[in-house]
């Protein structure tokens, strides 16, 4: 505790809060323009991390990972083009509340939830880095497995009306993340020969072109009705719709909390990460609720969900990282890079040699936490003019930061190939009712299903009766066909709801 | 939607089986004695996505789970057409950044993109190209000394 | 005095071949080398350890040789991609490839699709060295290989970690001497590896040297390389245990072929530099990677011995290409 505030003083000094509030606002805007996101923040800024003190360097990279996790909940709401996969969910509800000229509103839960879950998840990894990353330890290859095909199964069933169809589209994110050479027999598995698909494809472009180009094609082609909605609610004179009221307060509160413990948890388990968390999340609340087919036209709860969740597992992924050195996220393994650089130890003795150290990245989430709102409160009111734009003069604009987004991942022409590519898959899946999200949220997790799955085909020797050691593991296989049937029979329910309303609602396009 | 769904459901059931059939076992190769077997994971996909897919087409068929309004057609004229145009645009772009230079490429790809989409002020197509240009050189070579391309 | 004029003489010779093949421009002004920035390839992506360390030693060379040196990360195939890149490169000096030589002297080993042999490249030198070993938890009850095989005749279908086919073959080569039964789990990248040895699911794993910065936890009962560990001295090479398996990989400064000496000598006196440079050190150090610099002629002679030497192991153990 005494280093705790010894830290506060070494973190509120004018050079380390400007590279805080830099990191933020770069990680925000980055995270903000559609087609950039985390990956090039962390690109451009490992350079200059070489020639900042080690706290400002690291407070630097943490608040660009804070920024930009808050900062994809914009393009996500505004232009339903989510910078990162895990902002997906907050775009089901965001981007409606948008066209119904309730963008500011959006807007603001968005970043508030954002900053509560983020705030929270940092006080859980302060107080409880050091035992809660030893129960993580307990979760082995066999437990791991079970909960990620929980996991893919739980948002396969939930995104989208037709559960069929998003398992499908999770069964071919999986088969997507296979290509590439195989980690224990160095065979390449469907690589034509090409030598840039040894690695896989890689998560950055494909994301960008199935999020982001496919939704740019579909809006050209929608072009000229969108502009004349955007005309007509531009103006909405109705102050609650820029602001969020206490009733939505008192709905979203409870929403916030479930989404921080789902994203805290999600972000400790190595292997998950923001996506899996926020779906999980918004998932919970749409079963929770008393009106789970309003879901999709525009509640504020979704986005209060989607965004705790997705904020929450920042913090919680560094827990591995701080007590055993092991990274749970793309940015944690960047923070190794920082902190190495300047002759620190990420892992145990950490603790015991650089308590200080310690105390001085706490400090600096918290205070990352707080500028955040600031950052992003003044932000949301700028971006939300975005809207008034007409679209044909947006799309081309967004193309170009994809490709350079795209490129940047690997510095190569291929990188675009593979971002025009799955824009198209993105665009079929988009009109044919495929539910693109699964898609990546299943090539995500991919590598890891396989990888766990081979693992305890081996430490179970092949033999399911061993399986009884591993109580956890048998818990969340239950889950997963639970999950399956109840799933199947409530999406009967409401399609038969749906087809007794469907007289009475106008046709709409989905 | 039923229709769409069926013919889905038939495209994604025969891709499963070209898989199974051909394209797994001719791309992938066989482990040696001792390994889990590298066709394993994909083969089940497949296996999956290709029951998966039969079971779509057979409820299309008997009209399981779906509206009356779903019997619109999903594919609108105005979206195809914009799929079209930004994929000739891209396909330029390529090629010039292939062929020629980056900044050419960047250049068609906006100007490209603006004149597809309807757009004909003159001043709107030298600004926006230029300044987001601008932009990116300046933040990227710049301020932030990193080389994109 | 004999040196210098050694040099000139050699760069006249040199500038006359040249003049008389009629060869670019860009080589001829090998003596006024480097004049613009210099590109470094690295095989991986942002942020791992080798990457790291390429960026530290970018900073020296950089300040030794008074031009930008700039880092372009060409992550694919553990490095093959950036081979690649760099084998069709000007030999101008001005690109250049930092990467464990691995992947010269071990991938084309295991990889049909890949061909290089040492001869297709140029070196200007070696400065760290990875310290391979086969580790395990503290309390484990075997300080030793004989030691392990004994306890591991005990205990058959134990699990050992494997990250690559390498590592997979060290292991089949002790099980297949001792006749022991084993159950090899794949594991993927150091992190995966550090969960499965720190939550007790396999007993013994191949670690790329990140293990030692685990002191109280975990133990390396084996050098895997030729030479034992800066950072274990007490623990015997896997040669010593009686196992011919030790193979040796180092960071390596590689160009293209045909790259003139003077440039490489040039950067190999850069290289040299990060020994005693203070801020590399420190690197290096928190990683627990050990400098051991060689010059451009050790690295070439060091690029032939390990590639031959690991090629005899592979053979040995019938190991083909995929």
């Amino acid at each position: 505790m005494e280093y705790l505030l010894t830290g506060f003083q070494h973190v509120l000094t004018p050079v380390t809060l400007l590279w805080v509030t830099v990191g933020v606002t770069l990680g925000y805007i980055l995270g903000a323009l559609p087609g950039l996101g985390k990956a090039t923040g962390v690109a451009v800024c490992i350079p200059l991390t070489f020639y900042l003190p080690p706290v400002a360097a690291i407070a630097m990279l943490i608040g660009i990972a804070k920024g930009s996790a808050a900062g994809s909940a914009v393009s996500a709401i505004l232009l339903n083009t989510p910078g990162e996969p895990s902002s997906a969910p907050t775009a089901l509800d965001g981007y409606p509340l948008a066209r119904q000229g309730k963008a500011q509103k959006a807007l603001k839960m968005g970043l508030f939830a954002s900053v509560i879950g983020d705030f929270l998840s940092t006080l859980i990894l302060i107080a409880l880095a050091a035992p809660l990353a030893q129960y993580a330890l307990l979760i082995g290859p066999v437990e791991l497995c079970a909960i990620l095909l929980f996991s893919l199964t739980f948002i396969g069933g939930l995104a989208g009306r037709s559960m069929l169809k998003g398992l499908i589209a999770a069964a071919f994110g999986v088969f997507f993340a296979t290509i590439g050479i195989e980690t224990e027999t160095f065979i390449p598995r469907l690589t034509f020969g090409l030598l840039e698909l040894d690695e896989g494809i890689s998560l950055v472009p494909m994301a960008i072109g199935m999020l982001a180009v496919a939704e740019m094609v579909v809006q050209g082609g929608n072009a000229r009705q969108l502009d004349q909605e955007a005309q007509a609610f531009a103006d909405s004179s109705n102050p609650d719709d820029r602001r969020v009221t206490w009733g939505e307060w008192r709905r979203c509160l409870p929403v916030i909390g479930r989404g921080t413990l789902i994203g805290a948890v999600v972000g400790i388990l190595p292997g998950l990460g923001a996506s899996v968390g926020s779906f999980l999340s918004y998932g919970a609340t749409q079963r929770a609720s008393k009106t789970p087919e309003k879901f999709g036209s525009g509640m504020i709860e979704g986005v209060a969900a989607a965004e705790s969740a997705d904020n929450a597992v920042v913090p919680s992924s560094f827990v591995p990282l701080f007590a055993l050195g092991i990274p749970g996220s793309v940015i944690a393994a960047i923070l190794i890079a920082a902190l190495v650089l300047h002759g620190l130890t990420p892992g145990p003795l950490m603790f015991r040699e650089q308590p200080q150290m310690v105390a001085d990245i706490y400090a600096a989430m918290l205070c990352a936490s707080v500028i955040l709102l600031i950052v992003g409160y003044a932000g949301q009111r700028l971006f939300a003019q975005v809207i008034r734009v007409p679209i044909r003069l947006i799309i081309p604009g967004v193309l170009f930061l994809c490709c350079i987004g795209a490129y940047m991942e690997t510095n190569s022409i291929f990188s675009i190939y593979v971002m025009l590519a799955f824009a198209l898959l993105g665009f079929f899946s988009r009109k044919l009712g495929f539910s693109f999200v699964t898609f990546l949220i299943g090539f995500v997790i991919g590598p890891n299903l396989e990888l766990t799955f081979r693992q305890s085909l081996q430490l179970l020797n092949h033999d399911p009766m061993r399986l009884a050691g591993h109580p956890i593991a048998i818990l969340f296989g239950v889950l997963t066909i639970v999950t399956v049937a109840l799933i199947a029979r409530s999406n009967a329910r409401l399609a038969a709801r749906q087809a007794a309303d469907s007289d009475a609602v106008p046709t709409q396009q989905s | 939607m039923k229709k769409a769904d069926f013919v889905s459901g038939l495209i994604l059931g025969v891709f499963g089986l070209t898989m199974l059939i051909f394209v797994i076992p001719a791309q992938i190769e066989t482990a040696p004695e001792g390994y889990i077997s590298p066709r394993l994971v994909p083969n089940l996909t497949m296996i999956l996505i290709t029951g998966l897919s039969a079971l779509l087409m057979l409820r299309s068929l008997r009209g399981i789970g779906y509206t009356p309004m779903d019997d619109s057609s999903v594919f609108f004229r105005s979206e195809m057409m914009a799929l079209l145009k930004i994929s000739g645009v891209f396909a330029v772009s390529v090629a010039l950044f292939a062929w020629s230079m980056p900044l050419l490429a960047g250049i068609a790809l906006i100007v490209g993109t603006l004149i597809a989409l309807g757009e004909r002020r003159p001043l709107v197509i030298v600004v926006m190209p230029t300044g987001l240009l601008l932009v990116v050189w300046l933040v990227f070579y710049r301020l932030l000394g990193t080389v994109i391309v | 005095m004999k040196q210098t004029n050694r040099r000139g003489f050699l760069s006249a010779a040199a500038a006359l071949m040249m003049g008389l093949t009629g060869l670019t421009p860009a080589i001829a002004q090998a003596d006024s080398y480097p004049t613009r920035p210099i590109t470094m390839l690295v095989g991986y992506k942002a942020g791992g350890q080798t990457d790291l360390v390429g960026r530290a030693t970018a900073k020296v060379l950089s300040d030794q040789l008074g031009v930008p040196v700039n880092v372009v990360n060409k992550p694919g195939g553990g490095g093959v991609l950036a081979a690649h890149e760099l084998k069709k490169a000007k030999a101008d000096g001005y690109t250049l490839l930092f990467h464990a030589n691995s992947v010269i002297n071990t991938e084309p080993l295991m990889l049909k699709r890949v061909d290089f042999v040492p001869d297709d490249f140029e070196y200007a030198g070696m400065i760290t060295a990875y310290q391979t070993a086969l580790a395990t938890q503290k309390d484990a009850p075997y300080n030793t290989v004989a030691e392990f095989v004994a306890w591991a005749k005990d205990n058959p279908g134990f699990s050992y970690g494997a990250l690559s086919p390498t590592s997979r073959m060290i292991m089949e080569e002790i099980a297949k001497a001792n006749n022991l039964d084993v159950n090899i789990v794949p594991l993927k990248g150091g992190g995966d590896m550090l969960n499965a040895l720190l939550g007790n699911q396999v007993a013994l794993v191949l670690s790329g040297g990140i293990h030692y910065k685990y002191p109280d936890q975990l133990k390396s009962i084996a050098a895997l390389t030729t030479f034992r560990h800066p950072s274990a001295p007490e623990v015997e090479t896997i040669n010593e245990a009686g196992y011919q398996l030790g193979m040796d990989s180092r960071t390596t400064l590689i160009l293209p072929m045909g790259t003139p000496r003077e440039m490489l000598e040039k950067l190999s006196t850069a290289l040299k530099a990060a020994e005693t440079d203070e801020t590399f050190a420190k690197v290096v150090a928190a990683a627990n990677i050990p400098i051991m610099y060689m010059d451009l002629d050790q690295a070439k002679a060091e690029m032939q011995r390990s590639y031959e030497n690991n090629k005899a192991i592979m053979e040995r153990a019938g190991i083909e290409p995929k």
